[in-house]
């Protein structure tokens, strides 16, 4: 309760007025967001509602229309690419193609945006590595290679390279897509256990019911707009849900967290 | 809790054990690669077609060293004039090659590019051809300016127009191959067309197309060799963000690196370095294929092992095919062709063993 109260004022990202497109038509029309450190936050939409689009404003990948973006209270505009990438990580949905790079190797690259030794690593990078290997169970893969590894072991090598990137935001891109059900939930009680230590994790994904089972919030994007942000039950709502998804479903309230059945039919649109 | 802690630092103690051991085998194939380069050297010096014993060489080659470079003896001056510069570009080539693939490979997140596959060396071939020839139709008399500048401009115009086919097309693994192919193919004929035309000019670019060491000079080595070693300096110590860059352009952004300046720069920069190679001693296929492969399945894709190894071992590979190459029992065998006969079953060894994984 402390902390809340300490870090009140301070936000860990501002987004304000944020517009984006990619050609003349905007894909993201005016988004504001503001999440305080710690948050869990979740970003729910649509296939093409703009949840890529809009993680890869806030890391600076695209260059905005209008409008700000601060994270950690520092203008995006104002930093140095490498210096966000000691802010704030993001998490890409899965590892890129194998070069005979070894697990140590590649979660190792997290530590790049800090190196400035010329060749190796310092005993301290070294160091951070070794603990978030061991945190995330994944110490014993260490000298083999990426793609002998398992979706779920691959998907906390992925974790581990952004924890060692030591970020106070981590930008999580559909992280579950291919795990099945277990590892899902493994993912979400990583993400869970790394916000109560402190990070703040904003995270797009299609998984409604772990939303709400592990989210502090849940932001609803559709068409480029924000049109609901707040806790999981008071956004997760049938009304919210049929519109932003065109579909019907039925909540089931299991220990108090808010869950969805999709009863519902589509139709298919010529 | 203490437990906990004290797993946590055994683990890591095993862990660092890995990584000192793939460190440790880099150390030892730069150590015996270099003892090998000195053998290969040596045994180099007796090969050719004046016959000088192993002895002899030994003798000579103090000779050289204690009258700085002023050999009296025939066999001497054989060794000093020809033989030593002749070795010391094979080494340097190969180890251009080697890493110009490396880092290919590496920018293009593709591990069957290579500046043969690529059209890169074709391109500079021909630009060595169309500016030398300019250059005797000028009458200048400075050869040896415009064949390093003829190739330069011959590399990346051959590599602009591959990366613009392949990326065209969708930038697939494949994509690269073919695109780089059609440029060779289309590159070659205008050298084959440009020298039939002007027969009498180029009598000795036909050997050298096919790539050969036996015109190397001095005069060669001062032009090549220093900015061979330089951009092979500037890339060992860039090996960190090469690794980085094996993540693929957007997530090496997420860790501070402008990726796409940075690939356009690095690309640049080796076919530079395939222009060197190319610009002297002709075209030669698949060392910067095969050898970036052999050391990754030895020290694995940490650039920081790989660089170094790939540098050695490509001066290595080269010095055994220069030394082949020179013991052909009718004069020379062309060194392009004898490093193709080992290339292509290892280019279609990896097609059919990476085939799938890279989604070609």
């Amino acid at each position: 309760m402390q902390c809340e109260e300490q870090q009140a004022e301070k936000n860990m990202l501002d987004v304000s007025d944020l517009v984006f497109g990619y050609s003349d038509e905007d894909t993201l029309k005016g988004v504001n967001i503001t999440i305080k450190p710690g948050e869990f936050v979740a970003l729910m939409g649509p296939n093409g509602s703009g949840k890529t689009t809009m993680m890869r404003c806030i890391n600076k990948i695209l260059k905005i229309k209008s409008g700000s973006v601060k994270i950690d209270e520092e203008d995006i505009l104002r930093l140095k690419m490498e210096d966000i990438a000691k802010i704030c990580t993001t998490v890409p949905a899965d590892t890129p193609l194998d070069f005979a790079l070894t697990v140590r190797d590649f979660v190792s690259l997290g530590r790049a945006p800090y190196v400035n030794t010329l060749w190796w690593e310092t005993d301290e990078d070294e160091k951070i590595v070794d603990q978030a290997m061991w945190d995330l169970g994944i110490t014993r893969y260490e000298n083999r290679r990426l793609h002998e590894l398992s979706s779920g072991e691959r998907a906390r090598v992925l974790l581990a390279k952004g924890v060692v990137q030591t970020p106070k935001l981590m930008l999580v891109d559909e992280p579950s897509a291919h795990l099945d059900i277990k590892y899902k939930v493994q993912v979400m009680e990583i993400l869970r256990d790394l916000t109560n230590k402190g990070l703040t994790v904003l995270i797009a994904s299609h998984d409604i019911n772990l939303l709400t089972r592990f989210c502090d919030k849940i932001m609803l994007l559709s068409k480029g707009r924000i049109i609901d942000y707040g806790l999981p039950k008071d956004v997760v709502t049938k009304e919210s849900i049929r519109e932003v998804f065109d579909i019907e479903v039925e909540l089931v309230e299991c220990n108090g967290i808010v869950y969805i059945l999709p009863t519902g039919s589509t139709i298919i649109e010529q | 809790m203490e437990e906990v802690a004290s797993a946590n630092t055994s683990g890591a103690k095993k862990e660092r054990k890995g990584v000192k051991a793939v460190r440790w085998r880099m150390l030892l194939i730069v150590i015996l690669g270099s003892i090998a380069l000195v053998l290969l050297f040596t045994l180099s010096m007796t090969i050719g077609p004046y016959d000088i014993s192993f002895t002899e060489a030994m003798e000579q080659i103090w000779q050289i060293i204690i009258t700085g470079g002023k050999p009296e003896d025939m066999s001497g001056k054989i060794i000093y004039n020809l033989r030593i510069p002749r070795s010391i570009a094979v080494m340097l080539v190969g180890a251009g090659l080697a890493i110009a693939g490396a880092v290919m490979q590496a920018m293009i997140h593709n591990p069957l590019v290579d500046p043969y596959v690529t059209g890169v060396s074709s391109g500079a071939s021909f630009g060595v051809i169309l500016f030398t020839l300019g250059a005797s139709y000028i009458g200048s008399m400075s050869v040896y300016m415009f064949a390093p500048i003829g190739a330069i401009i011959g590399a990346v115009a051959a590599f602009m127009i591959t990366m613009l086919v392949a990326e065209g097309a969708g930038g697939k693994a494949m994509s690269y191959v073919l695109g780089g192919v059609i440029v060779a193919a289309g590159l070659s004929s205008g050298t084959t067309l440009i020298m039939s035309l002007n027969a009498e000019k180029i009598h000795s670019i036909t050997a050298w197309m096919f790539g050969s060491f036996s015109n190397i000079e001095w005069q060669d080595i001062y032009v090549i060799a220093i900015p061979i070693i330089l951009i092979l300096i500037i890339i060992l110590f860039e090996a960190r963000k090469l690794n980085v860059m094996l993540l693929g352009e957007s997530q090496a952004q997420y860790l501070g690196i402008n990726s796409r300046q940075y690939k356009r720069i690095m690309l640049m920069l080796s076919a530079v370095l395939t222009a060197l190679c190319v610009a002297y001693c002709g075209i030669i296929g698949f060392v910067g294929l095969v050898v970036p492969h052999l050391c990754r399945m030895v020290v694995g894709g940490d650039h920081r092992v790989l660089i170094p190894s790939s540098i050695v071992v490509g001066a290595v590979v080269l010095m055994v095919a220069d030394i082949i190459s020179k013991s052909g029992p009718i004069g020379e065998l062309p060194i392009g062709a004898i490093t193709s006969v080992v290339g292509v079953p290892f280019f279609i060894y990896l097609m059919l063993k990476e085939g799938k994984r890279y989604a070609m």
